[in-house]
């Protein structure tokens, strides 16, 4: 549910509750009033009567007239009272037969009594109450009118408001989704007149900006660590050249100098491979060019085979030629590292390489994996103990299929590892 | 022949010289570019050492002024930076080679004398050790007049132990010579012990005294 709708919906709620308890609370409060002004009216007329009969008192028969009166007045009754009626005069609504609308019709009634000429009468005053009724029924069909306007009017002003209004808000939002920390790419503010969304804004560019800096730093720092070590590396390797040339070592000695030179490769291995790794990172392999994949992959075989036949690796292949826009040196290294990496981990038996429809399948026998293959592709994951894997060449080989959105699977089948590399 | 090693890193400056002098080779060193653009003008050299990361800029530019001058040098590049852009246009500018730290001096060793040899004798190159003969353009290696057949490894092999003759070669240092990058997919030095097996087989079999001597749990020595 939209944040908008939410409020939308509480502050719709709320006006339906005030609006539907003010309508019988406003016609109660009407009817008062207008009963009231009734009574009060009806008071005044019964009391001007009253001073006008009091003019008349000289006539001998206004018993007759009073009579003749009550016949003849239409909202006026007065008759003789019995005297069982209590003295104090009472208000009362009535429905009674109009003989105007021809039909039954409230009446506002005022009784008291009255004495004349020493004789008591009853006398009523009565008022239609038709006007008030019209008058209720028109402040409902307002009030109601009223209610299908708020809500209809709130409704209609969400719905602009929440495309408008939040337009700010979705535009960083996208942004925020799109927003890949290891992209080049900034979060472009948009000025709004909201101080919310201004604030959001800029803290939301603020922190892309930071991140950013931060991870150049550190991609920044791996690469300048791996090439200071590059010289230390040089001059450990070398001063091992030099002591070797000295006379008369035992076997002990140079054993241990032959140890020390292999570990000082694989350092070196190490480093050069981090050093790689960074630079795909940094996007430092940018020129591209047409490169004929089955050509390169036959190439590297050819170089790789001497190799691979030293450790009794027969290779076959069979190649479909493939052109695909690419950094030639990125696909080099990727097709290497495949390679080596099939090579290596075949203790006995075959390596096979395809391609075909866009896809390069390298197969090896091969024991099925301890490790989570999902890890495989980490890091320094590695499932051999063999101290000349340095644990990147896999995670090269991702870096460089992500970078050039390149699908890359492992899965074991019929005892042979399957790599494949989808060139999309 | 004299050399000049422009290096800014003085211990990898001292080992190259010590690793150098031993050879018939005068060295001279330089550690800075304004050094080395000193003595490059006031003398000839026949290789020059070339490490492209120096405090006051880069070697490359060095490389431009020398093949602008039109001086006779070959020039090997030397960086820290594996960086293809980097070969490319030190190859472009005209350097002879290309070494990645870090290196074996043996390998460093080898690189110069072939581009010494490829500078001063042109299209008549031919190497020689007592009765062996190699024709460096020709690729082809005869005992005392007699053609030895050696496969493109045991060729390999053999110059490069004849480039560092009288000393000790690694058995890690000729593997990584042999398969390049791809020595890191080799555990076990079996197939270097085949070929060298191979090697003084055919050199012996042609004649040849036997120069190849094995240093235990070293590595090999070409000498007498």
């Amino acid at each position: 549910m939209r944040l908008l709708q939410v409020s939308l919906r509480s502050s719709l709620l709320y006006s339906l509750v005030v609006v539907l308890i003010s309508i019988p609370v406003s016609l109660l409060s009407l009817h008062k009033i207008l009963n009231d002004e009734v009574d009060e009216l009806l008071a005044a007329h019964t009391a001007e009567f009253l001073k006008h009969i009091k003019t008349f008192d000289y006539l001998e028969d206004l018993e007759t007239d009073l009579e003749v009166f009550d016949q003849l007045a239409y909202d006026i009754d007065i008759k003789p009272s019995d005297g069982r009626e209590t003295g104090a005069s009472h208000y009362e609504t009535v429905s009674s037969y109009d003989s105007v609308a021809h039909e039954r019709r409230p009446f506002r009634e005022l009784s008291s009594q009255v004495i004349i000429k020493e004789k008591p009468y009853v006398l009523t005053l009565r008022m239609s109450l038709v006007d008030n009724d019209q008058l209720m029924y028109a402040i409902g069909l307002v009030q109601f009118a009223l209610i299908v306007l708020l809500a209809g009017g709130l409704l209609l002003l969400n719905r602009a408001l929440s495309k408008k209004l939040w337009e700010p808000f979705y535009k960083t939002l996208s942004q925020l989704k799109a927003f890949q920390v290891d992209k080049s790419g900034t979060i472009a503010v948009v000025k709004t007149n909201i101080i919310e969304f201004n604030d959001l804004n800029q803290t939301v560019s603020h922190l892309a900006d930071r991140n950013r800096k931060v991870f150049l730093h550190q991609k920044e720092f791996i690469e300048n660590a791996s090439h200071e070590l590059q010289t230390p590396l040089a001059v450990f390797q070398a001063k091992l050249d030099l002591l070797m040339q000295k006379p008369g070592m035992s076997e002990a000695e140079a054993a241990l100098i032959t140890d020390l030179e292999a570990t000082a490769q694989r350092m070196a291995r190490l480093n050069k491979n981090l050093l790689l790794l960074s630079k795909i990172d940094n996007e430092q392999f940018t020129g591209k060019e047409e490169v004929e994949v089955s050509k390169l992959a036959d190439d590297l075989l050819s170089n790789i085979t001497f190799t691979a036949d030293v450790e009794n690796v027969p290779i076959s292949r069979s190649l479909e030629p493939l052109h695909i826009h690419a950094n030639k040196a990125l696909i080099e290294i990727l097709l290497t590292n495949l390679f080596h990496n099939a090579v290596r981990h075949t203790p006995e038996g075959s390596v096979q390489v395809q391609l075909r429809e866009r896809t390069l399948t390298v197969t090896n026998n091969g024991k099925p994996l301890i490790m989570d293959t999902k890890k495989m592709f980490d890091r320094f994951t590695k499932e051999s103990p063999k101290t000349s894997s340095t644990g990147l060449g896999l995670a090269i080989v991702k870096r460089i299929c992500d970078t050039c959105g390149y699908g890359l699977s492992y899965r074991y089948e019929h005892g042979r590892h399957v790599f494949s590399v989808t060139f999309h | 022949m004299k050399i000049l090693i422009i290096e800014d890193e003085k211990d990898l400056q001292n080992s190259m010289l010590q690793f150098l002098r031993q050879e018939s080779y005068i060295c001279e060193v330089a550690g800075s570019q304004e050094e080395a653009d000193e003595k490059i003008m006031l003398y000839d050299y026949d290789c020059i050492l070339l490490d492209i990361n120096l405090p006051d800029g880069n070697g490359l530019n060095i490389l431009k002024r020398i093949k602008e001058a039109n001086k006779p040098e070959g020039i090997i590049i030397i960086t820290a930076r594996d960086s293809l852009d980097d070969r490319v246009e030190g190859l472009n500018l005209g350097a002879d080679d290309y070494l990645t730290k870090p290196f074996h001096l043996s390998e460093l060793n080898a690189r110069v004398s072939a581009v010494i040899r490829r500078k001063q004798f042109g299209g008549s190159n031919k190497l020689k050790f007592h009765e062996i003969v190699v024709d460096l353009p020709g690729k082809a290696v005869t005992v005392n007049d007699r053609v030895v057949e050696l496969t493109r490894k045991e060729y390999d092999l053999l110059i490069f132990l004849l480039a560092n003759k009288n000393r000790v070669v690694s058995k890690n240092a000729i593997a990584e010579h042999l398969s390049g990058d791809h020595a890191e997919m080799l555990d076990k030095f079996d197939f270097l012990y085949s070929h060298m097996k191979n090697l003084k087989r055919k050199l012996a079999e042609a004649g040849s005294e036997d120069y190849i001597k094995t240093i235990y749990g070293l590595g090999y020595k070409f000498s007498t």
